[in-house]
């Protein structure tokens, strides 16, 4: 192998931009649809908007091979726990997309029974506005979460403290 | 048979039963005792009204009424297309009336919702427990003194941290 050879198919690059190209041009959805905004993410993922192109088209609905939470829809009191369960059975590293204005706020639903925001209880990475998200606005907030896992750094994971 | 001689002849059989008959919006509406609800939806059922559409709750805290509590039971007649509504008053105190589940199945599920979100118990009823609130909900939201944004039970469940503590995450 000669000198050119080498400098045509040797790529150098540090271990941490190279895993985070990887992680952040595959994410493996968990879709946690409640309501209208379930649909709509059905519309993402179908051939006009089409999510694959980022990636992120292996929808998995379980939480054990999946990376990123899409909470999409409002989140009743009785939900809340069945959300906090999926989210903990999720291997590391994860994201959580908050999917419209319920999610993010408990939007019109200003009552009892109904969670006013997920961020609460569980943390959110990304938040899509609107009610329910246009398409184009879901893979705004999943290009978005893209740039952030870029700039992750792998000494930000060190294990949490012992409590 | 008109609905208005139907429930007439009802008031006229069981006059301990029937509280008052009134009419609104071309709907007649038979007032009953909650405890003998049984007797009077099975009277109402032989004369034709044999499809329960809807059974409901009213709470009369500010309305006034009878009593504190009405269960509202929708009939329709498929035969003459007359409806008729029962109320049922039961009291603060003491709320409960017979379980109308073995005249209509489709009773069941409605008691149970019912009996969610207003406390109100159905005497008889198969499998009486919350429908559509947590096991271990603690009262019953559609009671108006009840408020509106609950006792803090939206409020309580624990905060889950990043498993991995991601410093740098804000920049």
């Amino acid at each position: 192998m000669n000198h050119d050879d080498v400098k045509s198919n040797v790529l150098t690059t540090t271990l941490e931009s190279a895993i985070n190209w990887g992680r952040k041009n595959s994410l493996w959805p968990m879709p946690f649809g409640t309501a209208c905004c379930g649909i709509e993410f059905m519309a993402v993922l179908a051939a006009r908007t089409d999510i694959s192109r980022f990636g992120a088209e292996a929808i998995r609905f379980s939480p054990r091979q999946s990376d990123l939470l899409i909470v999409a829809g409002r989140i009743s009191i009785k939900m809340m726990p069945v959300l906090i369960r999926i989210y903990e059975q999720m291997p590391e590293p994860k994201w959580v997309i908050s999917m419209g204005a319920c999610a993010s706020t408990g939007g019109v639903f200003d009552t009892y029974s109904v969670i006013q925001g997920v961020d609460q209880f569980i943390p959110v990475d990304v938040y899509v506005p609107g009610c329910p998200p246009r398409p184009e606005g879901v893979v705004e907030g999943l290009m978005k979460l893209q740039d952030l896992v870029d700039k992750e750094k792998l000494s930000d994971y060190s294990p949490a403290p012992t409590k | 048979m008109p609905t208005e001689t139907i429930l007439s002849k009802i008031k006229e059989r069981l006059p301990d039963a029937v509280l008052d008959i009134t009419e609104f919006a071309g709907e007649h509406i038979l007032h009953v005792k909650g405890q003998d609800i049984l007797k009077v939806l099975t009277e109402l059922k032989d004369d034709g009204f044999h499809f329960l559409a809807d059974l409901t709750a009213i709470d009369n805290l500010t309305l006034g009424g009878f009593e504190r509590f009405a269960v509202s039971y929708h009939l329709l007649s498929h035969k003459t297309t007359e409806r008729a509504t029962v109320k049922a008053y039961i009291s603060e105190e003491k709320p409960s009336l017979p379980s109308v589940e073995s005249l209509w199945k489709t009773a069941d599920w409605q008691e149970r919702e019912v009996f969610d979100l207003y406390g109100i118990k159905f005497e008889g009823h198969p499998n009486l427990i919350r429908i559509m609130n947590p096991d271990d909900y603690d009262g019953y939201p559609l009671r108006k003194d009840y408020p509106r944004l609950g006792r803090k039970e939206r409020g309580d469940f624990p905060v889950i941290d990043r498993p991995i503590q991601k410093k740098k995450r804000q920049e």
